[in-house]
């Protein structure tokens, strides 16, 4: 195995370039000067760092349903894809795959390889983000809640090389740049802006092709909004905010409910509620289930499910693209 | 062990054939001249070795190992100049070597590697402002990373100056030296013949010969062509000198003679134009070169082979287009 000299290599090559360097300063901006400027100059003294990210993680920004942690995900997967959509095509179609191949890789190595260097080519960017966040909030002696600010740190990075996978897996695939780029920026299209039409579109669509079996019923509206809320949970932007929100929230059934719904409607958060506690009488913001039971989650409902997702999409991209890579004719 | 064997391999692109059923062997240890035009299949050939392209039929082996299933341990002994190759830009010549040595797991100095391949001075220069001469020196140095038991050389020559080929036939005559079984395409003859063992011509994606160059020249009987210069006032009887066993021709051009014919009469042509009482004032001898060898073996009865061999400027991914047109001749003769 000797994907260790094709990240190398392809990291070399991102140092060389003013890329790193401009995703560096981006970065630094967004995650460190955010806060420096919060609690430089506007918050009290002794304010906890936790409320940045904690707060904004459920909180609207600018009257939009963007949280601080989902707008940093946008950026951060239009980065990473930007990043990495041209890893492999491009040098398929320049003729430096050709110099790579002939030393002893395997296709796999070149895959892993590239993974590996895209990903910290847009990791340590994000990561030094967060350092002079931290310096930041320490220079302004705001209390950083580390128990919640690492974990925060390690899903922003997960979610960075989760599109990474997904760049790379579509570079492995695709036949030309273009065809690439096209591809790269539907899907990002996709799954950043589109994704409410999938999430509502797919129960909708599912219902009218029961509806049309003879003897079969629609589905139940209950059923829609589970289904709703499970298509929200597969998108790996989704997925990632939802699990920051879980991170900030109370520790109380009602916290963490409310977090696990966070991108769901108020209407939505209601049925959910009613539906995982069938007895119990339905309030957000309020007692959860009125006859002190614990919600009945089913499994898709669940911390460790949405986590599993956005591992899925590290994983699933790349080794897709390296089995179409694995065999094509160059 | 053969170092590269190839048994009874085709392979199409989609509808066009660039490679049929071929068989060769390259034995341990010998230089192995792979000749024919632009698009004959050379270069689909070597990307079969390397596993860039899979046959659609056949076997291909190198170094004891299935080329498709082992590649990696193909490639670990081979060190390979690739053809259509492009270097990494932003990266230095070290940098590209060192970046060699890693994926090969060796331990060496760069910069002799960069030394031996006549670029040590630009090391520290960023290979996208290398010329195509210079990338292609790059190239064979990472080539040469780990003393490969076998070279692949995909047209090494292409943007060198004539200093530069030379020093790449040193090159190789080193390696082969060594002990290094080396595999080289061209469709540049001259070179060939100065330093390969055997060679093997193909044309339209089949084998049409494989021999040393001597068996090949025997085998076509191409002449040598004889030149003397004679003192100005003799004029030599030249029906004497055509009717000498293996003269095909004499002609006189002002003061030299011309005198086509096997290389062991030459001796007896020249004694019979002394015996006339000319003054022979000297005299050179051109073998026929490997280009006409070349053209016999391609050209024959087919013009627009040998143009193609001429056309230096088609690149070799072309191949499958003008085979394709070759390929319709074929169908449509059959045809009816």
């Amino acid at each position: 195995m000797t994907w260790q000299a094709v990240a190398h290599k392809d990291f070399q090559d991102a140092i060389r370039s003013r890329w790193l360097w401009g995703l560096s300063v981006l970065f630094v901006g967004l995650i460190g000067g955010v806060p420096a400027l919060l609690y430089g100059y506007y918050a009290p003294e002794g304010a906890s760092a936790s409320n940045l990210f904690g707060a904004a993680a459920s909180m609207p920004l600018l009257g939009l349903s963007l949280s601080y942690s989902g707008v940093l995900a946008f950026v951060i997967a239009f980065i990473a894809l930007v990043t990495s959509h041209g890893s492999i095509i491009d040098e398929r179609e320049s003729g430096t795959l050709k110099l790579l191949l002939s030393l002893p890789h395997s296709r796999l190595d070149v895959v892993a390889g590239k993974f590996l260097g895209r990903s910290a080519v847009v990791a340590l960017p994000v990561l030094a983000g967060f350092l002079v966040a931290v310096v930041a909030l320490l220079a302004t002696s705001t209390d950083v809640d580390l128990s919640t600010f690492l974990p925060q740190v390690l899903l922003t990075a997960l979610v960075a090389v989760a599109f990474v996978s997904l760049g790379v897996g579509v570079s492995a695939s695709a036949r030309s740049n273009r065809e690439a780029t096209v591809g790269i920026f539907g899907l990002y299209f996709l799954l950043a802006f589109l994704w409410s039409l999938v999430a509502r579109g797919f129960p909708a669509l599912l219902d009218a092709v029961l509806r049309r079996v003879p003897g079969v019923d629609g589905l139940a509206n209950p059923t829609v909004v589970e289904l709703r809320m499970v298509v929200k949970f597969l998108n790996p932007l989704r997925a990632y905010e939802t699990l920051v929100a879980l991170l900030y929230a109370e520790s109380t059934e009602v916290g963490r409910f409310l977090a696990l719904t966070t991108k769901a409607g108020r209407v939505e958060q209601r049925t959910l509620a009613q539906t995982f506690c069938p007895e119990g009488l339905a309030q957000s913001g309020g007692a959860l289930c009125a006859n002190g039971l614990s919600p009945a989650y089913p499994f898709y409902f669940s911390e460790p499910f949405v986590f599993l997702v956005l591992l899925a999409w590290i994983a699933v991209p790349a080794a897709l693209g390296y089995l179409a890579f694995r065999d094509v004719d160059l | 062990m053969a170092a590269i064997e190839l048994d009874g391999v085709t392979k199409r692109f989609d509808d066009v054939t660039a490679v049929h059923d071929l068989s060769f062997r390259v034995e341990e240890g010998e230089v192995f001249g792979f000749l024919g035009p632009n698009g004959a299949g050379k270069s689909t050939t070597i990307n079969m070795i390397l596993d860039f392209v899979r046959p659609t039929a056949g076997s291909v082996r190198a170094l004891g190992h299935d080329a498709q299933e082992a590649s990696v341990a193909v490639r670990r002994g081979t060190g390979v100049l690739p053809e259509g190759f492009d270097v990494y830009d932003r990266l230095t010549g070290r940098e590209h070597v060192e970046f060699a040595m890693r994926s090969k797991e060796v331990d060496a100095d760069p910069d002799a590697v960069l030394a031996r391949v006549g670029i040590a001075d630009a090391a520290d220069r960023a290979a996208g402002g290398y010329s195509k001469g210079m990338a292609q020196r790059l190239a064979l140095g990472m080539a040469l990373v780990g003393e490969p038991d076998l070279l692949i050389l995909d047209e090494p020559s292409s943007g060198l100056d004539p200093a530069g080929a030379k020093e790449m036939r040193e090159i190789v005559r080193a390696e082969a030296d060594r002990g290094a079984t080396v595999f080289f395409s061209s469709h540049v003859l001259g070179q060939v013949e100065a330093i390969c063992d055997r060679v093997g011509i193909l044309r339209e994606g089949s084998l049409v010969a494989q021999d040393s160059i001597r068996g090949l020249r025997e085998a076509v009987g191409t002449d040598s062509t004889l030149r003397i210069r004679v003192a100005g006032d003799a004029i030599p009887e030249l029906d004497a000198v055509e009717a000498l066993d293996g003269v095909s021709s004499a002609t006189t051009d002002g003061e030299t003679v011309v005198v086509s014919c096997r290389d062991d009469a030459k001796t007896t042509v020249i004694t019979t134009l002394e015996d006339q009482g000319v003054t022979v004032r000297d005299f050179e001898t051109s073998e026929a070169s490997l280009e006409d060898l070349f053209l016999a073996y391609t050209g024959d009865g087919a013009g627009s082979d040998a143009a193609a061999g001429d056309d230096v400027a088609a690149d070799a991914t072309d191949a499958p287009a003008g085979e394709a047109a070759d390929d319709d001749t074929a169908e449509s003769e059959v045809g009816p």
